[in-house]
């Protein structure tokens, strides 16, 4: 494609120097009907339906739904928040499983989005795997995407969502299809770390109100699902590197962090208190 | 003859201010308070501050009802911040407010003379140059409409009336308390020995955890939450009683209080328990419910309705103030729509 489009764009520059340098010499009206004929219609069309021939012929990966027969796949739904990804992912054969700030991929399968978004306009991007698509309050927009091949991306927020827009991005993860059948499974269980000690502070102090993670009476469903909180590349949409202290400034400033964020800070909180909250949070594998 | 120009003019009134200094500055004017004001400066400044406060409460909103449930604490309050001056049925005042320039009318015979709203804007806003101070905070109105409602049943009130609700069964209002039963008395005045409260509008704090109402008395205190009532009953206790005070309170035996009006109780219920995830209303019970949860988060089972509203509204607004851990109220009381409210307070109030 790069080659094609080098060439189109030597062959025009080159006529128009041509047209330039020469010293003007009167073409005959034939020779001029000949040029327009071939440089202005037949050339034209015919790159162009090459192109449209290739589009079509692509088409049948990127359109949003399944042919007849065709066996569903995964899909995701995601719901920009400010200022944050809820991911849900449907797997063809299993209940849904809840996530945030963070997507994983089976490398060659085509994985279906549903995007939409809880507050204000959005817009989800992942510019290693294709187009942008807006997410809209109060309408469901459809994107499927193929990762081509395994690593891992960034995808930011790319519709201005409010103060905090240029700080709400996620990580991609494209994966071994068993690896990805295998992390899901990891994903939809409690982490091993659920009942670790620290846990009973974050109880108490009323972070499920908002945040749910697996095995434990924490369902919130208002913030982030931190299940495996600690497992994730990224802490708060792909700001900070998920560590203790990451976490515990995250805890005792999100405000700060992360203007126009909605969680409360809990900067009142015991030193101690936070660090131990921090640390049972980064260990939820 | 002198033929007056613009200039001269001018110069003299350049020059006036300076005289006016001058004239201060010599002290020959007597301002002792002795042979009170001139017949003239008495009528023109009791005109100007009629006229202002008549002005002013223009702008007053007038609830459709004085919140009745109120006079008692209202006059707990009155007999504490007001009664000095204003003196109260049944007790003379001293010879010395007497003296005081204004002298601070005596309130039955004058009640009539002014509307609710007139009433509203002195209690909130005070009144210049006269000793009136304005309430001691200006963040919230419920508690002045409380001491207006009180104001209008002063003038029939009679002595026996007045102190079964200003001090009830206790030894009076003292200044300041610096031992427990002194300072327990002049809680329970409002609150009631066994913190239940004298009136509806007294929150329950009988069973209340411990460290919540030590935290918010300390708050109070401190003057992170705006009352005009409890700011000025925290200060005038010695601090080192707040923990006492509130285990007394805490290891009260819980109440509840009486079923409130017919809001939606179950719709209450489901908002506590689940919250409302669409609109981003977290279930209460994750904070205020019944196991092992952070000590300065209160309990609110079976409190007054009309207070748990009160709050609710006053959180909204970002004028509650309190704990170190208020602030965690303010996001979701924004979120909460009137209806909800009044379900939430339907359900917490009947909660046992």
């Amino acid at each position: 494609m790069a080659i094609a489009g080098a060439l189109i764009w030597a062959a025009v520059i080159g006529t128009l120097i041509y047209a330039t340098r020469e010293r003007r010499r009167v073409q005959s009206e034939h020779a001029a009907g000949l040029l327009i004929l071939w440089g202005g219609a037949i050339i034209p069309a015919l790159l162009l339906g090459l192109l449209l021939g290739y589009a079509l012929w692509l088409m049948p990966d990127i359109r949003p739904w399944s042919a007849p027969g065709e066996p569903a796949g995964l899909r995701i739904e995601v719901e920009g928040e400010q200022f944050w990804w809820r991911v849900r992912y449907h797997p063809a054969d299993g209940p849904p499983v809840d996530a945030a700030n963070e997507i994983r991929l089976p490398v060659g399968e085509r994985v279906e989005f549903t995007l939409t978004s809880s507050d204000v306009i959005h817009s989800f991007w992942i510019p290693v795997l294709g187009g942008k698509m807006d997410m809209i309050p109060g309408r469901t927009n459809r994107l499927t995407l193929r990762a081509a091949k395994t690593g891992t991306y960034r995808g930011p927020c790319t519709e201005f969502c409010g103060t905090s827009h240029a700080l709400m991005a996620f990580s991609v993860v494209v994966m071994e299809p068993d690896a990805f059948r295998d992390w899901l499974a990891d994903e939809a269980r409690p982490s091993p770390g659920a009942g670790a000690p620290g846990g009973e502070l974050f109880i108490a102090n009323g972070c499920p109100a908002c945040h749910t993670v697996r095995g434990t009476e924490a369902t919130g469903a208002v913030g982030p699902d931190l299940s495996h909180v600690g497992s994730r590349e990224t802490l708060a949409a792909g700001i900070m590197p998920v560590d203790v202290e990451a976490i515990a400034s995250f805890i005792s400033k999100p405000d700060a962090i992360k203007p126009g964020a909605q969680m409360p800070a809990f900067g009142m909180l015991p030193e101690a208190d936070i660090a131990a909250i921090a640390a049972y949070l980064e260990g939820l594998k | 003859m002198i033929k007056f120009h613009w200039k001269h003019i001018a110069i003299a009134l350049a020059i006036l201010p300076f005289v006016a200094v001058f004239v201060a500055w010599i002290g020959f004017f007597n301002i002792g308070a002795s042979t009170g004001h001139w017949k003239i400066t008495e009528w023109f400044l009791h005109l100007a501050m009629r006229s202002a406060v008549r002005t002013y409460s223009l702008a007053v909103e007038v609830p459709e009802r004085l919140p009745i449930e109120g006079i008692q604490p209202a006059a707990g309050h009155f007999a504490r911040g007001c009664a000095i001056c204003h003196g109260a049925p049944g007790e003379p005042r001293s010879p010395s407010v007497l003296r005081m320039l204004p002298r601070p009318p005596d309130l039955a015979p004058v009640m009539g003379t002014w509307s609710d709203a007139e009433l509203f804007r002195i209690v909130k806003y005070g009144v210049r140059f006269t000793g009136m101070p304005a309430w001691p905070t200006q963040e919230r109105d419920d508690e002045v409409w409380a001491m207006v409602a009180f104001l209008r049943a002063l003038p029939q009130m009679d002595a026996p009336t007045y102190r079964e609700l200003a001090i009830g069964g206790e030894g009076g209002a003292a200044m300041p308390a610096n031992d427990f039963e002194t300072a327990l008395a002049d809680c329970a005045r409002c609150h009631g020995r066994d913190g239940r409260g004298r009136s509806e509008h007294v929150p329950i704090i009988s069973g209340q955890r411990q460290e919540y109402l030590r935290a918010s008395l300390e708050a109070f205190a401190e003057r992170k939450r705006p009352s005009g009532v409890m700011e000025l009953a925290a200060v005038e206790a010695d601090p080192r009683l707040f923990s006492d005070l509130a285990r007394h309170f805490a290891s009260q035996p819980p109440v509840s209080a009486p079923a409130a009006g017919s809001s939606d109780a179950a719709r209450g219920r489901e908002i506590a328990e689940r919250g409302i995830p669409e609109r981003k209303v977290p279930a209460c019970l994750s904070c205020h419910g019944g196991a092992p949860r952070n000590p300065v988060y209160p309990k609110l089972d079976g409190q007054h309705a009309s207070y748990l509203k009160t709050q609710l509204r006053l959180f909204a607004e970002g004028k509650r103030g309190g704990t170190p851990y208020a602030h965690l109220m303010e996001q979701t009381a924004r979120s909460l729509e009137a209806d909800d409210i009044e379900d939430l307070a339907a359900y917490f109030s009947s909660a046992k």
